[in-house]
This record gives C-alpha cells, structure tokens and sequence, in this order.
C-alpha cells in the first residue's frame, strides 16, 4: 500500500482525470451563473432545500464549480479543488438519489435547464455523479506532486532548500 | 486510538496519508468563502439576471390558477399549439391504446369516468410540465363524447395547472390531420 501511495506515476494518471473533471465543472457552471433564476428553479423542484437556502445555493454553488474546475486544471490548489469537486458531487448524488426515492420526474439540471425529456434523472445520473466523485477523491488522496503549477512550485521550494 | 499513538511515524503509509490533508481542508474553505463572497457581490451589483438572495415566495411547481378551476379551452386538431415546443402533451386514453399510437413526448394519464385521478400522478404530470419548461399542456383522449380528454383536461384545471387545452375529436382526429 505504501508504494502504491508513494508511486510517481499517480501524477501522470490523474492529469487526464484532472482535465476531464475541469471541463465538466467549468461546462456545468456557466449556464448556472448566466441564469442563476432558472437554476434556482431547478433546485427548487428537488423539493430538498428549505426556501431560505434555495436562492442562496443557486447564486453560490456555480462558481465554486466554476473556480473548482479552472484550478483543478491548471494544478493550483490541485487537491483543494478536488476536494471541492467531490464534495459537491457527494452532495449531487444524494441530491438525485432522494429524488429519485421520492419518484419526482424532472430533469437533472446538470447542464443546461433541459426539458425533462431530455435530461432526465435516472439510476445512470447517480451512477455516474459517482464516478466523478471517485475520481476527484482519487486526486485528493494520491495526486502529492500533480503536474501543473503545484508541482512547479513545490521542485523549486526543493530545489531553493538544495 | 490516535491520541494514544501519537503521531504517524515519519515515511509511513498512514504519514503520507494525512501528510497535508490539513492544508488542503483549509484551501478548500478560503476557496469557497471568497467565492461565494464573490458571487453575492456580483449577483447584488453586476449581475444581469441577479435574484435575492432569499426568494421572497415559494417556487411554485403547482401553479396555483386564479379561477375556481375546470376551466378548458377547445383546439382543433390543426392547431399549431399541439406541436408546439412549449406544449406538454397529456395522453388521457387507456395504455394499450397509448402504446399502438400517441403524439410524441406525451405522457399517459388515463381518465377513468369512476374514479379520481390520483392526486399523486396529477402532481407528477405538474411537476414534468414545469421542468419541460411548458407554457400550455394539451390533452387528448378518445374523442368520444363525452370526451376523456376534455374531461382530464378539466380536473388537471381543476387542481390548479393553468392553460390547459383539450383537443377537439380526440385522437382520431389528431391522426386524420396527420394524414397526407
């Protein structure tokens, strides 16, 4: 277990990770903080927030989303941003799966502010938030020296201490 | 069991574990707090589309209808707001009949003439209409008459869903327009 965590090659196999993380982030967010009123609907039909919080998590979430996906990408605050990123996905899939326990038909909001036809919520959305969710703990729990500005910084700091 | 051990040993599997988790819990906090620091801000002054930051009233899913309710509006079978994109299309006939032919992304709620529609399907069929982003839900039925769609179509009117239409000649007309 040891050397699996001290293995080097965690940095090359999480950059694609990365990537793919940051685009979905970035991508999700933007009709978000375009239109925070129709994501603020979305959140609504979720039935899960009380009323006081669903304008706020509306207005708040989308660029924590946004500024999780750029960082994650460049590698600054790599596992921050990937802590963030599988927090939010844990509080998206336990948002779906309530949803779909309580056997509300509506769209899942992830992306655009879709008819229900075509972005409905379904087991396949939860499977998949997890996924994504396993791959931002992956980059938070093994990804020590990720390429990208974090890494640059930390082989200088090495480098000035000789 | 970690306050009696200590530390984790310099190197080992469990130090490189915990090694900056710390650090990374707290530069995911800063992030957060300037971000939605951020965003209220722009959302207050600089944001086109900006909402408050507690919604004054309830979202309404069910949308509430001024009128008592029961209130429909004939169209013809012709008539453009059926195919229209903004149009949800309710299927008020029995479900074999649905499966053999029915407008399409219609959802099926068969009217019985005995019993109430189930408030829980109604709310459903509320629910699908607003997240589809509908200004209007038509439905069609038998074209008998009486009609099961002007029927449905009275009692979802009824329950407080507004713009609600039924088609004239039910599905039998529908699929007589369709012809060439």
């Amino acid at each position: 277990m040891s050397r699996f965590l001290l293995w080097r090659g965690h940095a090359m196999l999480a950059l694609p990770a990365r990537v793919y993380l940051g685009v979905i982030f970035i991508y999700a967010s933007i009709h978000k903080i375009a239109d925070p009123g129709t994501f603020a609907l979305d959140v609504a039909t979720y039935d899960l927030l009380p009323l006081v919080l669903v304008n706020a998590m509306a207005i708040i979430m989308p660029p924590i989303e946004f500024v999780a996906g750029v960082l994650i990408i460049v590698g600054w605050r790599t596992r921050a941003a990937g802590l963030l990123i599988t927090a939010m996905m844990g509080i998206f899939v336990v948002a779906v799966s309530m949803a779909l326990a309580k056997g509300l038909d509506t769209s899942c909001g992830c992306f655009a502010s879709q008819a229900m036809e075509e972005d409905p919520i379904t087991g396949l959305t939860v499977l998949r938030d997890v996924v994504w969710m396993l791959l931002g703990a992956y980059v938070v729990l093994f990804d020590r020296r990720p390429l990208g500005v974090d890494g640059f910084l930390m082989r200088r700091r090495e480098n000035d201490a000789g | 069991m970690r306050e009696l051990m200590g530390k984790p040993e310099e190197g080992t599997c469990e130090a490189r574990l915990s090694d900056g988790l710390g650090k990374v819990i707290i530069d995911a906090l800063v992030i957060t707090l300037l971000c939605a620091l951020a965003a209220v801000v722009v959302n207050r002054w600089g944001h086109p589309k900006g909402i408050p930051l507690v919604a004054p009233k309830a979202y309404e899913i069910l949308v509430p209808c001024p009128e008592p309710g029961g209130v429909v509006t004939a169209l013809g079978p012709g008539d453009a707001r059926i195919a229209a994109k903004d149009t949800f299309r309710v299927d008020a006939r029995e479900a074999g009949v649905f499966k053999a032919w029915h407008l399409s992304t219609a959802m099926n709620v068969t009217y019985d003439y005995l019993d109430p529609t189930p408030k829980d399907l109604i709310k459903r069929l509320a629910q699908r209409a607003a997240s589809s982003r509908a200004q209007q839900v038509v439905v069609y039925g038998d074209g008998e008459d009486p009609d099961t769609g002007e029927q449905l179509g009275k009692e979802l009117s009824g329950h407080g869903i507004k713009n609600v239409f039924f088609v004239r000649g039910g599905a039998p007309a529908l699929r007589k327009a369709a012809r060439p």
